[in-house]
């Protein structure tokens, strides 16, 4: 391919203004120069012009009063997911700590304290540790279906 | 752009009103690249809407280092073409029926006033080019609506279009020279100087 031939195929980038420098001042060299190529790349410049100058077509105002409606929806279901979500944690993380720090002061309160103070896995924190364990599952999964259910029946809405 | 930004920060932080304004602000745009990719007002009426809430529910996910517009235009090009793999498929690569030009005949006829027939002229190859580039395939309509209606720059179109710059620059050469292929064999002759 010549320089005539490799600035041809440049002429419909060049309409598009997606040249890199360097290839911009070759054209523009070889325009000044040769004729042929600068009738075709007013052409490319002209269908670029045209392009540019399309009518815009204009979205109805009900279907943007729809859409900032349906949008707005969505924002306010999100809204309330989020503070829903950490509303959860919060009670779980609570629910947790208390848990923790009850059973000490029961175990202090019946008398336990020199197990506490002996790290050793033993019955009793076997107990409390299986105990804690099932009754947090029961009731994460109820979250879980309950929030499952809920997203189900606000999509069917 | 310090004000899209703003109004996108706003969103972020869960202020509704920001919404508003960034519809207002991309409205007009975001429907003319919808029609451009699926060239139904109604289908792109539907997908205006999907966008805004699309936007919603993934504004939170948004890196405020990108650009709005090219993240914007992503998640609408990515509802247009889902739409169209599920409506009809082969739209991806067919050319369509050209349903573009609203002019009739009798609007096109020249008048006698000075400098009439230029302009006329002008008119014609405008909804020639119009005409020629709903005929084009998605994948050319779209990188021809990016660069010369939305003015994005090469490297914008990418982020978009999720293509490295060698394909967008392909692309748009190879949209270009159908859209000639297209003009030159539809209206012989015509001259494009």
């Amino acid at each position: 391919m010549n320089d005539h031939d490799e600035i041809r195929a440049l002429l419909a980038l060049a309409a598009a203004g997606a040249l890199e420098p360097e290839e911009e001042d070759r054209v523009a060299a070889h325009i000044r120069s040769c004729s042929a190529c600068a009738g075709e790349a007013a052409s490319w410049q002209s269908i670029a012009g045209h392009l540019r100058r399309l009518p815009t077509p204009q979205p109805p105002p009900a279907v943007i009063q729809r859409a900032r409606v349906m949008a707005e929806a969505r924002f306010a279901e999100e809204a309330e997911a989020r503070w829903q979500r950490g509303v959860l944690i919060f009670v779980v993380t609570f629910a947790w700590v208390l848990t923790i720090v009850s059973w000490p002061l029961v175990r202090l309160a019946t008398g336990g304290l020199l197990d506490l103070l002996d790290p050793r896995l033993n019955q009793t924190w076997i107990t409390f540790a299986g105990f804690t364990t099932l009754v947090w599952l029961t009731g994460g999964s109820a979250a879980v279906l309950l929030s499952l259910r809920q997203r189900r029946e606000r999509r069917l809405a | 752009m310090a004000v899209v930004d703003s109004d996108v920060a706003r969103l972020r932080r869960g202020e509704v009103d920001a919404l508003s304004e960034l519809i207002s602000r991309y409205q007009n745009r975001l429907y003319r690249y919808l029609v451009r990719l699926v060239r139904q007002p109604a289908e792109a009426e539907d997908l205006f809407q999907q966008t805004w809430v699309r936007v919603v529910e993934r504004i939170r996910a948004f890196d405020p280092s990108r650009n709005f517009d090219a993240w914007l235009f992503t998640v609408a090009r990515n509802l247009a073409f889902d739409h169209l793999r599920r409506i009809r498929p082969e739209s991806l690569d067919e050319p369509g029926p050209n349903d573009f030009s609203a002019e009739t005949p009798a609007e096109r006829l020249p008048s006698n006033a000075p400098g009439a027939f230029d302009r006329v002229l002008e008119r014609e190859r405008a909804s020639h080019v119009a005409a020629a580039l709903t005929d084009l395939p998605v994948i050319y309509r779209e990188v021809l609506a990016l660069r010369f209606e939305e003015e994005m720059k090469i490297e914008e179109i990418a982020e978009v279009l999720g293509a490295p710059l060698s394909t967008v620059k392909s692309r748009l050469r190879r949209s270009l020279e159908q859209m000639r292929q297209c003009l030159d064999s539809r209206y012989p002759g015509a001259d494009w100087q």
